[in-house]
């Protein structure tokens, strides 16, 4: 620190007849260029200020208030928080749907493209083409093709019930059974673990070789180097695949709306959270409540996410650390 | 080469530029709006044909017309209930859109259209249209819209079933006793995997005419529920002894219907005999099967009960005028034209699927149009013969209200009780809105 600031100091001095004007020189080339970076930074930060923050802020406002989306907004006070917590039955069930979904579909999606991931760094050749086919259904996934075809895979008179059939069993209408329905949306998610997938091929390839060449010079068998050796060293890359995964579950809805038909059917068995404000917003033009219902929304995911930041530091092993 | 400028220069005289391009062009698109008058007609259409037909006369009123230009928006009835909504609420209202009767209710109550009584009868004469459908379009005695089909609802039925399971079809006036009956006997003839009708206790329109069996009806016309909890709970019940005596599928297989997609209708995919709707349905379910569909009546009563014809018929598809429209003489002429010029009405109307609110477009329709069309005219004409009250305006969301809760006893979730109070709770807090 001193030397630094020694140094500093002596090359002030050295260069003190000059530094003065030199100085407000460089000061007005500076406003001039912040000037220019502003402008033409600007469209991205006029889209910011009046498409992302305004409307967050007013999303705020507008969960303070009855808004129709027709007459204006009448102030409520803290009434949608309150009625969301105090009498909707199917705010609860929105809540037990998408907890559900969170709690099955992130631990098995991982699983599953942890399992490929090792699967696929084993020196297969042709690696670039099996990423790509098993990266396929992630690309495709948030559209509607896929949702339509999860409906007719899971149907009454759908794929898995034909081949059942073959074997004599009747099999319901998986996606439209209020046992099952969710289920199916959960295998959906686990069926497009393409993303995590990529980013876990890329962490296994970063673990050293000799590790493992370490660990089996000491009789370590295939069981133990997963759990002492990739397990640990690859925690930094679970952990964010997690995070991430959370905040996308906790958000799902085109499935669940394509499938259900927008509805959350049968019998609000596949009611998600989004589903269900979109429905308060759209069709029941509760825009108020909806908001209202987003704020807490993201109170969930942001606790969600700040619980795996705490609890990271118990099983989030970096490389560098002693 | 003599002007040099830095990228300061370029900056200054980039924005210059941009500021004399936002002064002209201002006065620039207003001469040219004005050489053009810009009208948006945003509607849903319940199939392919009838948006063909749709985009072809507002083509032809535009070739005929140089000085308009319509910029149609047209999607099927879910996404557009969202879409007008959002745009409404945008200020970004278009100039005219398609309303059904609940959806003519919501805005014309909050004031987003306006009454067109000034157009009535010139030069829109709606004099030989439908009254019962003429009056659904109309809001505290106001006319908000001009009714552009006629529908009423039917029992669409595969009569080539019947035949097959040696059953006959039964009469036109008959009761709910005798449908619970005939489609039990039809699944019996012709299951498993095969039902005789399909679950409509999520179905708003049917279970009016159930209500009005019983002397009551969903709403009132002075906009209050007109029923009371037993009723409901009656239609519930009705509907899970459907499903206890398998004349009506179980829970998880009926979920598969729906969408407004026809193809998942149980009667087009060939799991059930029999479809509760509305007769702007036929067309599009028969285009999708071999078999011969016919036009039933739902049931008239209770056995024991008073038998009175309880259908009523209405528009499925009115057009109403934006109140901030500054363009509403040129809305009001396209509708005119639509309707009432010979060529516009027959580009509009013609393989359709849409089966025209006047006498005289249902006469020319009968001699030109198809079998499906003849049989929907004849339908609607028999519906006429002793026309029920009509149909009040309610509130929108009606068929996810009601399936929820029918599906609610379906899955065993709730008792037809239960699913009556829920029902009932849900649509008095739309109400008091």
């Amino acid at each position: 620190m001193s030397t630094t600031l020694s140094g500093t100091a002596s090359l002030e001095s050295a260069t003190a007849p000059e530094a003065r004007p030199r100085r407000h020189k460089a000061v007005g080339i500076n406003a001039r260029q912040n000037g220019a970076a502003f402008l033409f930074l600007a469209p991205w930060l006029i889209g910011l200020v009046f498409l992302t923050l305004g409307p967050i802020l007013a999303s705020f406002y507008l969960s303070l208030t009855r808004y129709d989306m027709f007459t204006p907004p009448q102030w409520l006070g803290l009434d949608n928080y309150v009625k969301m917590f105090a009498e909707d039955g199917r705010y609860y069930q929105s809540l037990r749907v998408t907890f559900t979904y969170v709690f099955l579909s992130v631990p098995l999606k991982l699983a599953f493209a942890l399992g490929i991931a090792m699967l696929l760094n084993r020196g297969l050749k042709g690696l670039g083409f099996y990423r790509s086919v098993y990266y396929l259904p992630s690309l495709l996934g948030g559209s509607v093709a896929v949702a339509i075809m999860w409906r007719q895979v899971f149907a009454y008179d759908g794929i898995i019930n034909q081949i059942l059939l073959k074997f004599g069993i009747d099999g319901p209408s998986w996606i439209t059974s209020t046992d099952y329905a969710l289920y199916t949306l959960v295998a959906l998610a686990v069926w497009q673990f393409g993303s995590p997938m990529v980013i876990f091929l890329a962490g296994l390839k970063q673990i050293p070789q000799d590790i493992y060449d370490a660990a089996e010079v000491d009789g370590a068998g295939p069981v133990r180097k997963f759990f002492s050796v990739t397990l640990p060293l690859l925690t930094p890359i679970i952990f964010f695949n997690f995070v991430m995964q959370i905040i996308g579950a906790f958000q799902a809805f085109t499935p669940a709306y394509i499938i259900s038909g927008g509805k959350g059917g049968p019998a609000d068995a596949t009611l998600f959270y989004t589903l269900y404000l979109y429905e308060q917003a759209f069709t029941n033009f509760q825009m108020g409540y909806a908001s209202a219902m987003a704020w807490v929304l993201v109170a969930i995911i942001g606790l969600a996410t700040t619980l795996s930041f705490q609890s990271a530091r118990y099983w989030v092993h970096y490389g560098d650390e002693r | 080469m003599s002007i040099r400028m830095n990228r300061r220069d370029v900056l200054r005289h980039g924005a210059a530029l941009l500021g004399s391009a936002a002064l002209t062009t201002t006065p620039l698109t207003q001469a040219l709006s004005q050489s053009k008058v810009r009208v948006r007609f945003a509607g849903y259409v319940e199939s392919q044909e009838q948006l063909t037909q749709t985009l072809a006369v507002l083509k032809l009123y535009s070739e005929k017309n140089p000085g308009v230009e319509i910029i149609p928006e047209f999607t099927n009835f879910g996404a557009f209930t969202d879409k007008i909504a959002t745009e409404t609420a945008g200020g970004n209202a278009p100039d005219m859109f398609s309303v059904n009767v609940d959806l003519l209710a919501e805005y014309a109550r909050r004031g987003v259209t306006t009454p067109l009584d000034a157009y009535v009868p010139n030069p829109i004469n709606l004099a030989d249209y439908l009254q019962s459908a003429v009056n659904a379009a109309k809001f505290d005695g106001k006319q908000y819209a001009i009714p552009n089909d006629a529908i009423g609802p039917t029992i669409i039925t595969n009569a080539s079933s019947f035949e097959k399971a040696g059953i006959k079809v039964p009469d036109q006036m008959w009761t709910w006793e005798d449908l619970a009956e005939t489609s039990a006997a039809l699944s019996k003839a012709l299951g498993p995997r095969f039902w005789g009708v399909e679950d409509a206790g999520g179905n708003y329109i049917p279970c009016d005419i159930f209500l009005r069996g019983r002397g009551k009806s969903m709403f009132t016309p002075d906009h209050k529920l007109g029923f009371a909890l037993e009723d409901m709970e009656a239609w519930y019940a009705y509907w899970k002894m459907m499903r206890d005596t398998k004349a009506t599928p179980p829970g998880d297989v009926q979920a598969l219907a729906g969408n407004d997609d026809p193809s998942t209708a149980g009667i087009v995919a060939g799991r059930a005999a029999m479809n509760i709707t509305l007769t702007d349905s036929f067309v599009g379910f028969q285009a999708l099967s071999q078999d011969n569909f016919v036009l039933h009546m739902m049931p008239n009563g209770f056995r024991g009960g008073e038998m009175k014809q309880r259908h009523y018929c209405y528009a499925g598809n009115s057009t109403t005028v934006s109140a901030k429209s500054p363009n509403q003489k040129q809305v009001i002429d396209i509708i005119r034209f639509m309707h009432f010029d010979p060529e516009g009405a027959k580009t509009y109307y013609t393989n359709s699927g849409m089966i025209p609110c006047s006498k005289a477009g249902r006469d020319a329709l009968a001699a030109s149009g198809t079998d499906a069309d003849r049989k929907i005219i004849a339908y609607l004409d028999l519906l006429q013969k002793d026309p029920a009250p009509p149909r009040y305006p309610g509130v929108p969301g009606m068929t996810g209200m009601l399936t929820r809760a029918n599906e609610g006893v379906a899955f065993g979730k709730m008792t037809p009780k239960e699913a009556a109070q829920q029902f009932i709770n849900e649509v008095s807090v739309r109400l008091k809105k």
